[in-house]
Parts: structure tokens; sequence; C-alpha cells
């Protein structure tokens, strides 16, 4: 694709992660940080799952019956590993916090507000989310410029990086919001909120085994991007719950 | 969401002072990558393929079978390091017979080369590429200009600080281009560094120690970042400010303006009550009055440091200038990150060097690898400063970043691209 066609693929994956950086990340040196070393997590957490599924990799299946069993397994013992890895990253942050808050009184400034918090958590998420939208979709995107495209059978209707755009992005929208509800949902001990995200994550995975079928990603890709604007709106709500309150206090 | 005036919070500037580090790094490696890509693309041969002291035992030839080709690299790495290794003591002996004036000229002088020579060709290879109509004479007088410029702002110390990051920037920039190693040469020379800088007969060892004996300043090309205030009355770069002692005075406003020093914890865990510690973001200085209050002019905090701590902020950087055309190498590249006078961190162009480098070379594989090394990278970039934080000498900043980026080179190339690749073409992500 051309080089104009790839710089809007990426930024169709990165853009809304883009102007979230440049509008909040960007003011608070420690989010950038936050957002590298989330980045740095994560990427550990696929070199990890990647170092186990080799060995199965690529799945052997005639033509006749489809792959859904092995990738399935995979899908779930991937997200299963994520969601574990969102807990210890939560358990680190707890302790960040507390150093934190003792380096706050000691210069006498005050301790981390409930909306600092909460922007750690976002940035944790991007990290996540770009994390994400760089090692599926952009690295995909760089090695194919040239004169042509590339479509995929399953989804003949649009390029395949467009399709692997619009994923990326419903992606990172579910990867960053969820972890603001993650967090929340720790602090709190809120078990709805605690449950939710690695059911949607684990919801939002499955969806895209609808892919696998042909014709399938007309359905998959709008139901991920109900799941993300679900996510959206869920943390929204959280999010103005919790200000509320803390208001009213 | 909340009204405007809210009292800052602790978020608004902690960790300043390393992104301020870790952007210039960014941009010289973004800008390697980009030159990787531009000039490796169009065609394979018409880079520039050089015999320099990287190759000088063995050449590589693609007939050569693997076993060869490692033997060939590791015996290129030997003589790499041993060179350098040479050419560093010679460092030390000039510095020891106070020769620093010839150091000077010739740091400028290198620079020179670097942005005349190396800087030109690449130029000329960029215009070739992309058919950039310009013509003989105008290129001449640019480049000139550019590279005089250049040579000003490594050698004069009040330069407009921007401009002067810039520069070094670009040499950093250009040097990565030109000097294209194997990762057993990469592996090497971090060793080398480590070596190099901790013990005890180690020629940088021997350099700081001379210069810390004599109070006086090493030349060397150092990127410093910018003081946390915007008020830049100290010289920075070009000459590498040693400071040994930094003995607080009383208020100047200028003086304060330039230390960043607040008392933190390190994540570490150590927290001693006495002493405060340092974790790599700015560093509570020897004062000689107990109890000073330091307010930090932009942001009016208060901080208040509790005890003596001496600091020996040591640095010492020389670049590393590889003279390619000209014969065997002049300078070695001496790696390290100290602390500048101001408190800012300070990291020396052969690590920017280094750095881009390795993610040079992982460009010319693929772009995944290229975000994998870049995260290794910064990631062994916070490492090293978090342990300066805790250690408080000299450090070599080479090993730690140049180990991880190999290892996630080798694993992202190894495991990663198959399974993303086979998910991502079924369109399956997670």
């Amino acid at each position: 694709m051309t080089v104009a066609a790839g710089i809007g693929y990426a930024l169709l994956a990165l853009g809304p992660s883009l102007s979230l950086f440049v509008a909040v990340i960007s003011q608070k040196p420690f989010l950038i940080l936050t957002v590298l070393s989330s980045t740095l997590l994560w990427l550990m957490s696929l070199i990890v799952l990647a170092g186990v599924w080799r060995a199965f990799l690529p799945f052997k299946t005639t033509p006749s019956s489809s792959a859904w069993l092995p990738y399935s397994i995979l899908i779930l013992s991937s997200v299963v590993f994520q969601e574990g890895l969102r807990v210890l990253f939560w358990r680190i942050y707890k302790k960040l916090e507390d150093i934190l808050d003792a380096f706050a009184d000691r210069v006498s400034k005050p301790r981390l507000f409930l909306t600092d918090k909460m922007q750690i958590a976002l940035a944790g998420g991007m990290g996540h989310g770009v994390a994400h939208a760089v090692f599926f979709c952009l690295s995909l995107l760089t090695p194919a410029f040239g004169p042509a495209t590339f479509y995929v059978e399953k989804c003949s209707q649009m390029p395949f990086f467009l399709v692997s755009s619009m994923i990326a992005l419903a992606f990172v929208t579910i990867h960053t919001f969820s972890m603001v509800i993650a967090f929340n949902g720790y602090a709190e001990g809120n078990r709805v909120d605690q449950l939710i995200v690695p059911v949607v994550h684990l919801v939002a995975g499955m969806l895209t085994l609808v892919n696998l079928a042909s014709g399938g990603c007309i359905i998959g890709i709008p139901l991920l991007y109900c799941m993300a604007l679900f996510t959206l709106l869920h943390c929204g709500k959280m999010v103005w719950k919790r200000l509320a309150d803390s208001q009213n206090r | 969401m909340d009204q405007n005036q809210k009292p800052t919070s602790l978020l608004d500037t902690l960790g300043e002072e390393i992104i301020r580090i870790l952007t210039p790094v960014s941009i010289c490696m973004f800008l390697v990558v980009i030159l990787v890509s531009i000039l490796n693309n169009s065609s394979d041969s018409s880079g520039p393929s050089i015999t320099t002291i990287a190759s000088i035992a063995y050449s590589e030839d693609s007939s050569d079978s693997i076993w060869d080709k490692l033997k060939g690299a590791l015996l290129n790495s030997l003589v790499f390091v041993a060179v350098v290794t040479v050419v560093t003591f010679l460092l030390v002996l000039l510095f020891y017979l106070r020769c620093t004036k010839f150091l000077k000229y010739y740091m400028g002088f290198s620079a020179f080369l670097v942005l005349g020579f190396i800087g030109g060709e690449i130029a000329v290879f960029v215009i070739k590429d992309l058919s950039f109509p310009i013509d003989a004479v105008t290129f001449m007088v640019v480049l000139f200009n550019f590279t005089v410029v250049g040579v000003l702002a490594t050698f004069m110390e009040n330069f407009a600080i921007f401009i002067k990051q810039g520069y070094l920037v670009v040499v950093g920039m250009l040097v990565a281009y030109w000097f294209t190693p194997t990762w057993v040469l990469l592996v090497a020379m971090a060793l080398y560094d480590l070596a190099a800088v901790l013990l005890p007969g180690g020629p940088l060892r021997l350099l700081v120690e001379l210069a810390i004996s004599r109070d006086e300043d090493i030349p060397a090309l150092v990127y410093e970042a910018r003081p946390v205030t915007d008020h830049d009355s100290v010289p920075s770069n070009g000459e590498v400010q040693r400071r040994v002692w930094r003995e607080r005075r009383h208020i100047e406003s200028d003086f304060i303006d330039n230390v960043e020093a607040s008392s933190e914890s390190n994540p570490v865990g150590s927290n001693t009550s006495n002493a405060s510690r340092v974790s790599g973001m700015s560093l509570s200085l020897e004062t000689n009055e107990r109890e000073r209050n330091l307010v930090a002019a932009e942001e009016g905090r208060v901080a208040t440091l509790d005890s003596e701590l001496s600091a020996p902020l040591i640095q010492h950087r020389i670049d590393v200038q590889l003279n390619l055309q000209e014969g065997p190498s002049d300078s070695s590249a001496l790696e390290g990150i100290g602390l500048g006078s101001s408190g800012a961190i300070k990291l020396g162009l052969g690590d920017f060097i280094f750095y881009s480098v390795l993610v040079g070379r992982a460009a010319m594989y693929d772009f995944m690898t290229v975000y994998a090394c870049y995260l290794a990278i910064i990631a062994g970039l916070g490492i090293t400063l978090m342990l300066l934080a805790f250690y408080q000498k000299a450090l070599p900043a080479l090993p730690v970043s140049v180990l991880l980026g190999v290892l996630f080179y080798l694993l992202t190339r190894l495991l990663l691209e198959n399974f993303v690749v086979q998910c991502s073409i079924n369109l399956l992500m997670f």
C-alpha cells in the first residue's frame, strides 16, 4: 500500500491514543513513564505467550474442519494470562502508590488525588492498548509498503490492513478503559467492576473468532465496537459516580 | 472536571528529568530508523560499504558458513575492543600529561569531520534516493555552514542550548548510521564498557579519578538534559562539567534555579532517614547548612534536605569518533552516566550512538524488532538511572541497555513474530 494509505491505517488504529497522549499524558512526565513501562510489560506478556505457543503454531487444519478449537484455546489462555498480569500490575501499582505518598509527605506536597490515580490507571491502560496496536497492527503495515495491497479471503470486502486497523482501534479502546475500571474495582473492592474487565476482554477475544468464518468480519467488527462502546460508557459512568462521591464527601 | 484552581499535584513534575533524557535518545533512534529505512529500501548495495575498524580483521562474505561468520565476527570484535582499549589508555595518558587543549581541538576536529564528511555523504545518498533537485554549489555552501555552526556549538560554552543539543543528536545519528556493527560487536562493547568503568584498573575509571584528583574537566561530548527549571545559566555540554562536591551557597536565585533537589525515596526500598536518596531524577546535594529549604523557582515546592549527603558526582565522557576514512580510530568510546553540575542527568554521546546503532540494526530486519528493542533500551536506561541513584558513582550506561536490547531482539525475531503474524492473518486478536 502507498505511504499515504499506510499512514492513514496507522492513524486509524492509533489516532485517538495519540490525541489522548498529547492532551493528557504528555503533560505529566510520570504518566509518560507509566505508559512506557506498561507497554513493556504487555510486550513481555506477548513474548511469553508466543514462546509457549511457538511449538503449536501454525495449526494444521484441513480446509474442511476449521481451526476453531485450537484458536479458541489459544485466545482463552492468552486472555487468562493477561488478566492475571493485570492483577500483578495492580499490586505493583499499590506499592508504587505507597512510595509516592510517602514521598509526597516528605516534600510537603499533597498526596495523590483521585484524579491522579485515575490518570495513572489510564496511562497504564493506554500502554496496554498501544502495545496491542503496535504489535498486532502497525508492525505488519511497514513491511507492506509498495504498489499493491493485500486482501484476506475470509474478509474480502476491505484490504486486510484496514480491517486489522479497525479491530486494533476497538481493542485499544477496550484495553485503555478497562484498566481504569479494573483499578477502580480493585481499589474499592467492587466485585462487579473487577469481574467485568476479564469478561469483556474474553468476550472481545472470542468475538474475533467469528472472523475465521468466511464473511464473518461483517458481524464480528460491529459487535467488537459494541463491546468497546460498552467499556467506554461503563468507565465514564463509574468515573463520574466516583468523582461525584468524593466531591460530596 | 474539577475546578480550575487545583493545588499542583505531585504527579506534575515527577520524573521530568528522566523524560528530558529520554526524549533526545528517542529522537535520535527515530531518525536513525528513518534513515536506515530510506537508504536500505532503495537498493541493497548502494549504501556505504566501508572498511572500518569494525571489519578490519574479517569482511563478511555471504558464501561463508555460519561458523566462519561467527568466528569472523568474534575476531572483529576482539580487534575493535583492543583498539578501543589502547586508545582509551592513550587518552588517559594525554590527560595525565595535561594536554587538554589538544583534546579539545581534537574534539572540534572530529565534530567537523563527522558533520562535514559523513553528513555530506549521507545527504548525497538521501538526495539521490529522493531525487531532490539541488545543485552542487548550494549544497556545498549549506553543508559548510551547517558544519561550522556544529563545530562552534560543541566548542563554545554559552551557546544556545537547544541548538547544541540538536547538533549532538545529529552527530550521534550520523555516526550511528555510518557505523554498522555486528551484534557480537555490540555485546563486546557492552562488556568492555562494564569492565572499563567498574574495574579498578579500567581506563575510564583512571580517567575519572585523575579528573577528580585534579579538579579538572574532561573534554568530551556529552549530552546534558536541560535542567528542570528553564533557567539555563549553567552552560552545559561541550565541556563536561564535573562536580565532585557541590556546595550549597546562600541563595542566589540563579543557583537555586539550577538545582532541582527533591528528596525521594528509592524505589528499591532502602529508605534511610538520614540520607536523602535519589532515584535517578534529582540528587540531594551536599549542603553546608543543614535544614536548608530550597525553593525551586518554578513550582514553589519546598524540599527539605535532612542531612548532608556526599554525592560524588562524576561524569566523564569521551565521544566515540571512529575516524573511518582516514585510518585507525583515534578516540574511543567511553560510556557512562553521571550527573551534571546543574543536577541534570548527563548522558554521553557514545551511549546515544550505541543505542541508535542497536535500533538501526534492528530496523534492517523489521519494524517489530525496532519497537521491541526501543522498549528494551528505554527500560535499560531506566534501570541504569535507578542504579545511578543507588550507587551514586559513575556507571556504564551501555551494558544493561545493550544486553536487554539484544535479548529482546532475539526473542521478538524468533518467537513473537511468528505468533503475531499467525494470529493477525486470521484476524484473531486479543
